[in-house]
Parts: C-alpha cells; sequence; structure tokens
C-alpha cells in the first residue's frame, strides 16, 4: 500500500508539475533561510565548548565606565589587573587565575620576525600570565601546559601560525622577534609550545599566547591601572549567586582600602547611580552576553522572525495550493473511502504526499545551502559549513525535525479536509462541497500578503532612512584624508609634513574608527557638568575640516592654546551656555582646580555610527587630564592623487620603522565599516522580502489558476447570459482584490510599529515617511490584480459550449 | 440477508421536514437480482447508499447478515462492507492516477489480502474480463465500456457477497450497455451473487428477477419478473 500511495503521489506531482515546481521550489527557498539561519545559530551557540573543562572557568567582570562609548558605567570585560589576585586571595576555590590581554579591533596585529626573513603581521598575539594554559585546557601538540608560559620571554604558538612562520610545528626552543609598535626595540621570545586549533570557536582566540613578564605583575603605583580580561578556573560546581556575593563584598573592600591611600572619598566617587561592582560569568555564557555590544542573539531576533515569515509564507503556498487542488482529489478519496478506505489510512496517505514533496525540498534546500553558503560566510565574516560541521550530527537531527514539522503544518490541513470527504456527495458528482476550506485559504492569503507588504513598507523606509544616513553631514570632510595607525611622534611628522601633497598631519583622541572617550566633570558657574574630553594636536580640527560655528580653532599663533584654551562642540555648548566664547570653567580634583578658557564652538562631528549620539565634548591641546596615545596618526591631502603620496609615506615609514609595516586606513573606509552591519541587515530584508513576495505571487497566481478553473462552469453560464469578458475578469479579480486590500490595511499598522522600533534605535532619523505605505499598497494591488487577470482572461475568453458539456 | 423495516430518510431546511424516502420495508434475499426503478428524485440512489452505508436512514432499521448496520460503529460498518459489498458506478468512478492493475488492486489492499493471493485473483479477473492487455493502461486512456469493466471487475476483486450498481450503463451506448448486463446476469446466476441496481431502463430490469418501484420516496410496487 506504502508503495501504491507513493506511486500515486508521483503521478500526481507530475500531472500538476508547474504547482508542484511552485510548491516545492518555494519550499525550499524557504527552508534555505532557516537552514542558514540555524546554521549560524549553531556556529554561534557552539563557542567555547570545546572542552569539558571550560564548565568550570569563569569571566571576571567589573562595572567601570572607562573605554564606553556613553560614557556610563557597564559590566566590562576589560577589568584593572589586581582583580586577578584579589580573586586567587579571596576565593578558596580558585584553581588559577590568569590575566591576558583584551581583543582590540583597531589593532592591525604584531610585527613578528623570523630569523632574516621579512617581517609579518600577526593578529591577536595575546600576552598573558604564566597561568593562561592553566586556565584554558588547550591540546599541546608540541611542549605541554606546565612548562609553556613557565619563563619569562616565552611564546606558544597555534598549529597554523608554526606553519606559516617555521613551515613545520617542531619549533620547540626556536626564537622569535616580536615588535609591538613601529618604534619598539622589539624582543625575543623563546617557542615553547605549539597548541591545536580546538574544535569550536573560542571567546579567547588566538594565534600565539606570549608571556612578556608585562602580565606578571600589576603596577606600582597604586591610581595607576592596567585593564586587562581575568579568567578564573575554579574547582567543583559552584553556586555562581553566592560566589558573586563574595566577589561583590571583596571588591568593594578592596575599594575603599585603596581609595583610602588615594585620599578619594568612596562615597563622593560612587554617586549619581554609580556603583561598585565585580562577578564572575561563567565562559559558556559569555559569548551570548558581550560587555558593551549587543549579543549576537538580540542581533538575530529580527533575522529569525524573517526567516521564520518566509517559511511560513511558503508553508501557507503549500497549504492554499494543496486544499485549492482537492478538489480534483475528491473523487479519489470517495472511491476509496467506498471500496472500504477508512479515514485514517488517507490521512496517511495524503500526508505521505506532503511528506515527499517536503523531502524533494529539503533535498533543493542541502543543495542551495551549499551553494550560497560562501557568500553567505563572506556576507556575514562567519565561516560557515553544513558538511564538515564539527556538530553534523545535531544538524542533521534538526533537519529532520524540520522536515516533520513542515510536513506537519503543510500537509495536515489539506489531508484532513481531504480525507472528510463525504463520498456520496462526492461521487454524485456534486463538486460544490469542494469549496470547503475557501474561508481558511482567504485567512492564509491575506496573512502571507501581510507579510509581504510589510516587507515591501520596510525596504521603503530602509531606503529612505539609509539614503538620509549616507547624505549626511558628517561635521567633517572625508576625502581625502587617511588615519595611520600609530602614535604620533613629532619629528616623524615633521618629516611628512614635506611631502608635496600632504597638507596636515595631526592625532586626536577621537575620530571616526577609533575613538576613545574619556569623561571630566567641568565646574561652570557652580553647575556640576559631565563631558567627554579629546585630546588632539594643534592642527587637528583643520585636518578633520570640522565647521567652526562661534570663535575660532587653536593655532599656533595664540600661545595660551597649549595650556588652558579648550575648543567645545555644539552639544557640550548646549549644556554650558549659549553663547560659550572666552566664558571660564574649572576642573577640580583632590589636590587642585585648573581653569580653562573657551576660545571656540564647532559643529558635532560623527565619530561613531548614527545610532550613537555625538557626546558633549571639549577639544583640548594641553596635556593636562588629556593622553597623547592616541594610536591614531590623520593625514590630510591637498590632492585627489592620493595613491602616489602614499607611496611617499610608506617609503619615508621604512625608513623610520624598517620592523614594523605601516597600516592605515582611508576615512571613507572607516565610514563604510560603521555603516556596514546596517547596510547588510538591508540587504538582507531586500533579499528576503524579494522572494517572501514573490512566493506570495506564485502563490497567488496558481491559487487563482484553480479558483478560475472551479468556476469555469459559473462563467460559462454567465457568458451564455450575455456577460462581457471583462465583467468576467472583474468578477474574479474582486474575491482576490478584497483580500490584498485586508491585507495592506492590517499591515499598515504592524509596519509602523516594527518600522518605529528600528528607526527609534538611530540618534540620527528620518521621521516615519508615508510615501512607502502608499506604494506598498499600490504595488500589491497592482501585482494582485495583473497576476488574477492573466488566469481570468483565460477563463473568461473560453467557449462556454466546452464548459457547459462536461456534465 | 437484508431486512429493511420502516427506513425513513429526510432533511430538516428551516423546519420543513422534506422526505427522500418514506417507510421503506422490503427484503431482499441472498441470490436475488433486483431493479430498483423510478422517476427522477424518487430516492432510489439514497435506498441504495442506504444500502450500501454510505448513508445512514433517519429512522428505522437495517439489518445486513443479521448485523444491526444502523447501530455499529463505523470502524464495524467499514469492516462490514469492506468484506461483503461491492460498488459499481454510473460514472465508473476509476481512480484515474492509478492503472488498471491498481485500480483493482485496491479494495484487496484495504481488505489486506496477501500479496501472492492478490495478484492471483487480479490475474484471473483480468483474464475473465479480457483485459489482461490493457492492466497497465491508466482509465482515461481506455473507452467507457472498458472502464465501466474494470469498475466490476474492482468490485468483484473483494468477493462480495453483493454487488450495488448505481445506472451501471448510464453512460454506455446500448451495445456496451448489454455487455455490461450481461455479464450481471452471469454473476448472478453463475456465482450467485446477491445484485441490486438502480436503472431506468425497463430493459435492463427485465434482466433482474425483482422490480422495486418507487416514486416520491416510497416503494410502490414490488414486481417479480
Amino acid at each position: 500500500m506504502f508503495k501504491l500511495n507513493l506511486k500515486i503521489a508521483w503521478r500526481n506531482l507530475w500531472k500538476n508539475k508547474v504547482y508542484a515546481a511552485i510548491n516545492i521550489g518555494g519550499l525550499a527557498l524557504g527552508l534555505t533561510a532557516f537552514v542558514l539561519m540555524l546554521l549560524y545559530i549553531n556556529h554561534e551557540e557552539s563557542f567555547d565548548s570545546w572542552s569539558p573543562d571550560l564548565k568550570n572557568v569563569y569571566q571576571i567582570r567589573e562595572k567601570h565606565d572607562f573605554f564606553t562609548p556613553d560614557n556610563k558605567e557597564h559590566w566590562q570585560d576589560a577589568v584593572d589587573s589586581r582583580m586577578a589576585a584579589l580573586v586567587k586571595e579571596n576565593i578558596p576555590q580558585a584553581i588559577a587565575v590568569t590575566r591576558v590581554d583584551q581583543e582590540w579591533d583597531w589593532n592591525a596585529g604584531y610585527s613578528v620576525k623570523v630569523r632574516h626573513a621579512d617581517p609579518v603581521m600577526i593578529q591577536k598575539v595575546k600576552d598573558a600570565d604564566s597561568s593562561f594554559f592553566s586556565v584554558f585546557d588547550h591540546q599541546f601538540i608540541q611542549g605541554n601546559t606546565e612548562t609553556a608560559l613557565k619563563s619569562p620571554k616565552s611564546i606558544v604558538l597555534k598549529e597554523s601560525i608554526a606553519l606559516k612562520l617555521f613551515g613545520t610545528t617542531k619549533v620547540l626552543g626556536k626564537t622569535l622577534k616580536l615588535v609591538i609598535w613601529r618604534n619598539d626595540p622589539g624582543q625575543q621570545l623563546t617557542v615553547t609550545g605549539v597548541v591545536k586549533e580546538p574544535q569550536t570557536p573560542q571567546t579567547v582566540g588566538f594565534n600565539a599566547i606570549m608571556r612578556t613578564g608585562e602580565k606578571d605583575k600589576d603596577p606600582d603605583n597604586i591610581t595607576a591601572k592596567h585593564y586587562c580580561q581575568v579568567y578564573a578556573k575554579m574547582y567543583g560546581d559552584l553556586d555562581s549567586v553566592s560566589l558573586n556575593k563574595t566577589l561583590q563584598q571583596v571588591y568593594v573592600k578592596a575599594k575603599k582600602a585603596s581609595f583610602a591611600k588615594q585620599k578619594i572619598n568612596y562615597n563622593d566617587y560612587y554617586k549619581d547611580g554609580k556603583t561598585p561592582g565585580l562577578r564572575a560569568l561563567q565562559l559558556a555564557e559569555v559569548h551570548a552576553n558581550p560587555a558593551i555590544h549587543l549579543s549576537w542573539k538580540d542581533k538575530l531576533k529580527p533575522v529569525v522572525g524573517i526567516s521564520i515569515f518566509l517559511l511560513l509564507v511558503s508553508v501557507i503556498n503549500f497549504v492554499n495550493l494543496a486544499t485549492a487542488q482537492s478538489v480534483n482529489r475528491a473523487k479519489e478519496v470517495g472511491v476509496k473511502k467506498v471500496l472500504g478506505s477508512n479515514k485514517h489510512q488517507l490521512l496517511t496517505q495524503f500526508l505521505l504526499e506532503s511528506a515527499l514533496q517536503s523531502v524533494i525540498a529539503l533535498f533543493l534546500c542541502v543543495v542551495l545551502v551549499e551553494v550560497v553558503l560562501p557568500a553567505f560566510n563572506q556576507h556575514f565574516n562567519v565561516t560557515l559549513s553544513f558538511w564538515h560541521n564539527p556538530r553534523l550530527l545535531l544538524m542533521i537531527f534538526q533537519l529532520v525535525m524540520l522536515f516533520v514539522v513542515v510536513t506537519l503544518l503543510a500537509g495536515f490541513y489539506p489531508s484532513w479536509v481531504l480525507s472528510n470527504y463525504n463520498p456520496v456527495s462526492v461521487l454524485k458528482g456534486n463538486y460544490a462541497n469542494g469549496l470547503k476550506g475557501t474561508a481558511i485559504r482567504n485567512v492564509l492569503v491575506v496573512f502571507q500578503f501581510v507579510i509581504s507588504v510589510t516587507f515591501i513598507i520596510a525596504i521603503g523606509v530602509m531606503y529612505q532612512q539609509t539614503k538620509y544616513v549616507s547624505n549626511k553631514d558628517l561635521g567633517f570632510d572625508k576625502g581625502n584624508l587617511i588615519n595611520i595607525r600609530t602614535n604620533y611622534e613629532e619629528k616623524f611628522a615633521e618629516r611628512l609634513r614635506k611631502i608635496p601633497g600632504v597638507k596636515y598631519i595631526a592625532t586626536t583622541t577621537q575620530v571616526m574608527g577609533n575613538a576613545f572617550n574619556i569623561p571630566e566633570e567641568i565646574t561652570y558657574k557652580d553647575n556640576n557638568i559631565a563631558l567627554n574630553t579629546v585630546t588632539v594636536s594643534m592642527d587637528a580640527l583643520q585636518a578633520l575640516g570640522v565647521k567652526v560655528m562661534q570663535g575660532r580653532i587653536f593655532a599656533k599663533e595664540y600661545k595660551q592654546d597649549t595650556v588652558n584654551a579648550v575648543v567645545i562642540n555644539e552639544s557640550a555648548a548646549k549644556l554650558i551656555d549659549k553663547y560659550p566664547v572666552g566664558k571660564l570653567y574649572d576642573v577640580k580634583s583632590d589636590k587642585e582646580k585648573y581653569t580653562f578658557q573657551i576660545v571656540g564652538v564647532i559643529k558635532d562631528y560623527h565619530n561613531e555610527g548614527f545610532d550613537k549620539a555625538v557626546l558633549p565634548t571639549i577639544y583640548k591641546v594641553t596635556h593636562l587630564g588629556g593622553t597623547s596615545m592616541t594610536n591614531n596618526v590623520l593625514v590630510r591631502f591637498n590632492s585627489e592623487n592620493s595613491a602616489q603620496i602614499i607611496r611617499k609615506i610608506e617609503a619615508e615609514w621604512k625608513v623610520a620603522y624598517p620592523n614594523y609595516p605601516m597600516s592605515y586606513v582611508t576615512m571613507n573606509d572607516s565610514l563604510n565599516k560603521v555603516l556596514e552591519e546596517n547596510n547588510r541587515f538591508m540587504n538582507m530584508i531586500v533579499l528576503f522580502s524579494t522572494i517572501s513576495v514573490s512566493l506570495s505571487l506564485l502563490g497567488l497566481f496558481a491559487l487563482s489558476t484553480f479558483v478560475a478553473k472551479r468556476r469555469t462552469k459559473e462563467v460559462a453560464v454567465r457568458k451564455v447570459l450575455g456577460a462581457a469578458n471583462y465583467e468576467i475578469i472583474n468578477l474574479l479579480n474582486r474575491s482576490f482584490l478584497i483580500l490584498v486590500i485586508i491585507a495592506n490595511v492590517i499591515s499598515w499598522p504592524i509596519a509602523y510599529i516594527l518600522i518605529k522600533k528600528w528607526l527609534d534605535a538611530f540618534a540620527y532619523r528620518i521621521d516615519m515617511p508615508v510615501l512607502p505605505f502608499i506604494v506598498a499598497t499600490v504595488v500589491s494591488i497592482t501585482i494582485a490584480i495583473l497576476t488574477v487577470s492573466i488566469q481570468a482572461r483565460k477563463a473568461a475568453t473560453m467557449d462556454p459550449v466546452t464548459a457547459l458539456k462536461y456534465e | 440477508m437484508i431486512e429493511l423495516k420502516n427506513i425513513e430518510k429526510y432533511y430538516a431546511n428551516k423546519g420543513v421536514k422534506s422526505y427522500i424516502l418514506r417507510h421503506v420495508t422490503t427484503t431482499i434475499k441472498q441470490g436475488e437480482f433486483v431493479s430498483i426503478m423510478g422517476p427522477s428524485g424518487a430516492g432510489k440512489s439514497t435506498l441504495l447508499n442506504i444500502l450500501g452505508m454510505l448513508e445512514e436512514p433517519t429512522y428505522g432499521t437495517y439489518e445486513f447478515m443479521g448485523e444491526n448496520v444502523t447501530s455499529l460503529n463505523e470502524r464495524k460498518r467499514i469492516e462490514l462492507y469492506r468484506n461483503h459489498i461491492g460498488f459499481v458506478f454510473q460514472a465508473y468512478h476509476l481512480i484515474d492516477e492509478m492503472t488498471v492493475y491498481e485500480n483493482i488492486e485496491a479494495p484487496l489492499l484495504y481488505k489486506k489480502v496477501g500479496s501472492a493471493e492478490r495478484a492471483s485473483r487480479i490475474a484471473n479477473l483480468l483474464d475473465r474480463f479480457n483485459i489482461v492487455a490493457k492492466k497497465d493502461l491508466f482509465p482515461n486512456q481506455l473507452s467507457g465500456g472498458q472502464q465501466q469493466l474494470v469498475g466490476i471487475a474492482r468490485a468483484l476483486a473483494a468477493q462480495p457477497s453483493i454487488i450495488l450498481a448505481d445506472e451501471p450503463t448510464g453512460n454506455l451506448q446500448s451495445a456496451q450497455a448489454e455487455e455490461i448486463m450481461q455479464l450481471f446476469q452471469k454473476l448472478n446466476k453463475e456465482d450467485g451473487i446477491t445484485i441490486i441496481q438502480v436503472t431506468h431502463s425497463e430493459k435492463n430490469a427485465e434482466y433482474g428477477n425483482r422490480i422495486l418501484h418507487i416514486a416520491d420516496g416510497v416503494v410502490k410496487g414490488d414486481v417479480q419478473v
């Protein structure tokens, strides 16, 4: 019986090739999007699961406001290096605690030189103390956990890096020269181990772990801090609640002791909502809860929603076509029932048919996934694979579950409708009962169009917002400007200024791509105002090309500028004074009071994405309360011919710093990087909505074919009674048109709410536009009418005699 | 074999009962060949459907081989007609997606007949009706008469004790119709299969040995031929 049912299913598919293709193809597309998302989720879920030992490893997080984009307190993974000792001494269960460098996007890597070979830049070379491998249980190919970082000036390489540098993994005892900064004299490190790449991705990823000795000790000066990541391996299962309670107590105690030595008032420091905090986070949870950025789960939410909707659209097509086709199968059901089949058997048969289609769709989907995966990987900057997935079994299990769910979703309702046909009425030739399920079908069509129309509206609004953002005045001139990743040095800057075509050489702590904010509180007319401080060199603001709104910007002619003159931006001016030029303000510390004079106001310029508002900022040339370790050197060109000038700069660089390659970005690239994530999201919405809209239309097309077919007799009778062709087309159009209009009305508020939420995430955004709503409605109605009319025309122009003869 | 007592069938529409069958009481014995006759809308087909357990009477009792059908649950009822009843339709009602062979095989699958037994029974039927050469064709590749032959073969495959035929020759030309009626007569006489047919044609009715005349849902006459 199974074989026969399979045969019938196959013959039916073959008979309705076009609809079967629409069904299966649509389902395959919907599945592909879903499976890609599954792959991505699996990848993210697999972080830090490469060793069972890792469940006892914790990341230490401290609450503070350094390095944050908004100058507010956050739980951060970059913590004071003293926390390692604090944890080790106060938590008896801590077996090993290690300090390791945090990751920094802006860092191009370190220069590594093996004997006489050219230096190569290698990213993710991290400095750690001797306990690193006691905490992270990596598998050694050469060397072992105990000896690896036992002595300072040692380095442990990942297998791939060992092969890249030396061509072999047998490298124990070999030395290499590491240069961290361009004028770092460099240090000789001895290779003491080679580790395997773990099976799954890691939060503490590295190409090499070295022990230079820097991470071994904390700074002697109590006011100085080294920020790094701290990880601890605990003994046995710990209650994380009580662990965190202990950590918090210990931390507060330590802070109080430290403040007492620095003569800082504890209560003064922690006010206005600022609170001290220290806690441990299990490593397994770290990847899903990043310190400042949005976690992958939050980022993925809209994508999950979209791909589920896409799958739903294709499942709905499936259900609609199957129930519409059911009229053709009614006779089969009737006859089979008369022959002695029971409902259960029929239900199984029709479920089998939808299972057959979903199996084909699933195979197509696997092929599609293989085809699009490289593009997907590149687009989302991940390395996913289907067949070489370490968790292939899990993946296959998920696919089987997906298959079952889709089959039931798509197959159950049609099967149920079909197996419920009353044999007597069907065999009497009374197919009017085939109209069963029209209501549900209409609901599904409406639902489908709600999704499509919402997508179209979303594209419209996103397009307008993106256009607004890309045309927005950045506040500085991004053309002909590059940023070299290095610290400013006057001697080198002078040499670069001599190159023809170079207009300005300057540095700043805040520029798009690499900005770090230093909070400062000023006192102006007895008001305390929290502001952001940026240290610049004399001509940095000129180099950026900012607009001066009031007063002047820094210039060499004013001696005072290196002492106590500041420039503020418009946002800061709003907080301080409407006409601030010439006004004075104070910065108080415990011992002293500094007074600054505002000499100018500049227009706000952007240095982060458009989701973040420009902070109220003070620009200083003085070193008081600022820093000169910027790792930015801005170069502004006179001419468009930048390639030649950059070559000359590189030549100068090679002379000055032979052991360290130069790396730079253009401001255009920096901006693109900031916009990248948003554009990526937009591209995905465009892609998905195109698929969803075309699937809906294909579904509508097929559905209207069936409806037109079923109404042939009605059409014929109307024609005999004298209806004109266009009247018949109108008749058939009307039923669908109502559905599409209802769908539009429903999707307006849905789209409004969703898009408002998306827009609200931008600090700089357009007002909700009306045009996309109108366009979406007009487009959806027009396309629906066109689609249905093709079928309606066919029905209308048919010879009525053929239709009426079939009885 | 069949005992109908006071069978009634009506549809209630806006409080008005419209009767299809009224007070039908009759007995049909094993081996009879009964023709049900009457004008359109008289209730012939409804009576046949009730006999075939496809419809339930609103009132009255129906005993089939000593079992009270009206009180059986669906599962038992399906079991009963799977084993004892074969249907033949005016419009043949073969399954379009199945070949001739598969159409004949279908009822046997529902009856869970073993594959060897199935093959031999089907071969037998194909042979008997001279359609061996057509076994791999689909219904739409056959003429009307041939389709009805397949329909009858299918009804016989389950070796029923009774065949119910709803105007079996209604769609056929007279030569083919005659062939089918002769086949029915032969089945009745040689194999002892009980046959009940609904027909409009006096000529067809004469092939049987009893005629029930129905008009407006009431049995008006019961004639032995």
